[in-house]
């Protein structure tokens, strides 16, 4: 029977120590360095005139299912919401245009190619820059190439994103934060310069898309 | 105890309570001394400046003075909401830093559409941070078998400054600008049990350029 009572005891000194070591736990966590960060958002249609140009994008599978490893700490999964957004963006740029995953699903026979990659991608972080943000640098490559496969341009695109360093936010919200930003960033500088590229306004001149669209 | 060192306690608490709050002043420019009248359909969207490098307008602070504003009846159009219906336009990279880039963006028919529907007609831009200037003291905590506890004093200085201007999305001018510069003093005593005395450098500088934006508009 003592022997029961004790048995009791012990157990109940363990289950009493079980949150105080789940406790520590979750403190020792929070101190964690690493940063595993999925950006699962959803982003805004893009607000613009599309132009009379017909292209096909060609999102490679490397390209949709990327996973950005900018330091050995942090792992970014953006693949599907770079999709997204760079989708989003083309729709606002051309009025006929279509997605393929790679180049023999082109059924356009005319317009162009454009098939964009990941060149690299930084993060910095408090410790890192000394200032009271997070930051994530996403740079894009375009092959640009007209439907016969002749290149146009490779046009070297790259976005930024930061967001402040607040009280109790974990380092893996804050960079998933700076990330959104940046792919909105990519989105705002396709939209912006896409047609100031020399080579694409050559294009359209040879083309005589400009004279149509004004 | 006493009452004579009932009254000391008491007049040294009063004292140190009394240093912590902040100090803050508005300074306001604006080109008629009347109201801005809002009709009741009209509403009014805080934006936060974000293209500075080093800092960023945090959207607690934005969200802080929409709230101060949403008090007063005026009809306050929540940010992403605006950012979202107008993207890319408003980012950091595109946002109209002066009123002539507004001008540009507000003849583009399918950019003045999305604004009249939403009924948009005032909208604020807000620019500034919080920094901690200087940190003094020190304070250290140890635990033992015997029990634990912090010694110590630790002090420092916040200053919160923050820029709105008002521009009117119709008529594309300027109706006035406000800056708010808060700063106080914060403590924390390790008496045992560490004791902070808090001074709310930015919730005092949110409420005070609320409350004078407030002034700026009148609901009719």
């Amino acid at each position: 029977m003592l022997s029961k009572i004790m048995s009791y005891k012990t157990s109940y000194k363990n289950i009493s120590k079980l949150p105080l070591a789940l406790f520590v736990l979750i403190i020792l966590g929070g101190c964690s360095s690493s940063a595993s960060v999925q950006v699962d958002r959803t982003f805004p249609k893009v607000l613009g005139e599309p132009k009379p140009v017909t292209a096909s994008i060609v999102f490679a599978e490397d390209f949709s299912t990327f996973v950005a490893q900018p330091n050995e700490n942090t792992v970014i999964d953006i693949g599907t919401a770079q999709v997204q957004v760079l989708q989003n963006a083309f729709a606002g740029l051309f009025n006929d245009v279509e997605f393929v995953t790679s180049r023999d699903q082109i059924t356009n026979t005319k317009g162009l190619v454009i098939t964009p990659s990941v060149r690299e991608v930084q993060v910095s972080t408090p410790s890192d820059n000394y200032l009271n943000v997070f930051e994530v640098w996403i740079k894009y490559n375009l092959a640009i190439e007209n439907a016969d496969g002749v290149a146009i341009d490779s046009w070297f695109m790259p976005a930024y994103g930061k967001t402040p360093d607040a009280f109790m936010y974990s380092k893996t919200k804050a960079i998933e934060e700076a990330a959104v930003i940046a792919l909105r960033d990519a989105g705002a500088k396709l939209m912006l310069d896409f047609y100031r590229i020399p080579a694409i306004y050559g294009w359209m001149m040879e083309q005589q898309i400009l004279e149509e669209s004004q | 105890m006493s009452p004579i060192y009932k009254i000391i306690t008491a007049s040294s608490l009063l004292a140190i309570l009394a240093g912590c709050s902040a100090t803050t002043t508005i300074d306001e420019y604006r080109p008629s001394g009347d109201p801005i009248e809002l009709n009741a359909d009209e509403r009014v969207v805080v934006l936060g400046r974000r293209d500075a490098g080093h800092y960023e307008t945090d959207r607690e602070f934005i969200d802080c003075v929409a709230k101060q504003m949403k008090g007063a009846d005026i009809g306050i159009l929540p940010e992403a909401q605006f950012i979202d219906s107008i993207y890319p336009w408003f980012e950091p990279r595109t946002a109209p830093k002066g009123l002539p880039r507004l001008k540009k963006l507000m003849r583009d028919p399918s950019i003045k559409t999305v604004v009249d529907n939403q009924s948009v007609r005032y909208l604020v831009w807000l620019d500034g941070s919080t920094e901690t200037l200087d940190k003094g003291g020190s304070i250290s905590c140890a635990i033992g078998p015997g029990g634990g506890g912090c010694f110590g004093f630790a002090q420092w200085n916040k200053l919160s400054v923050y820029e709105a201007i008002v521009w009117d999305l119709q008529d594309l001018q300027e109706m006035g600008r406000l800056r708010v510069d808060s700063e106080g003093t914060s403590y924390l005593i390790g008496a045992v049990a560490p004791i902070p005395l808090l001074t709310p450098v930015k919730s005092d500088a949110c409420s005070s350029l609320g409350k004078q934006l407030k002034t700026f508009f009148t609901a009719s």
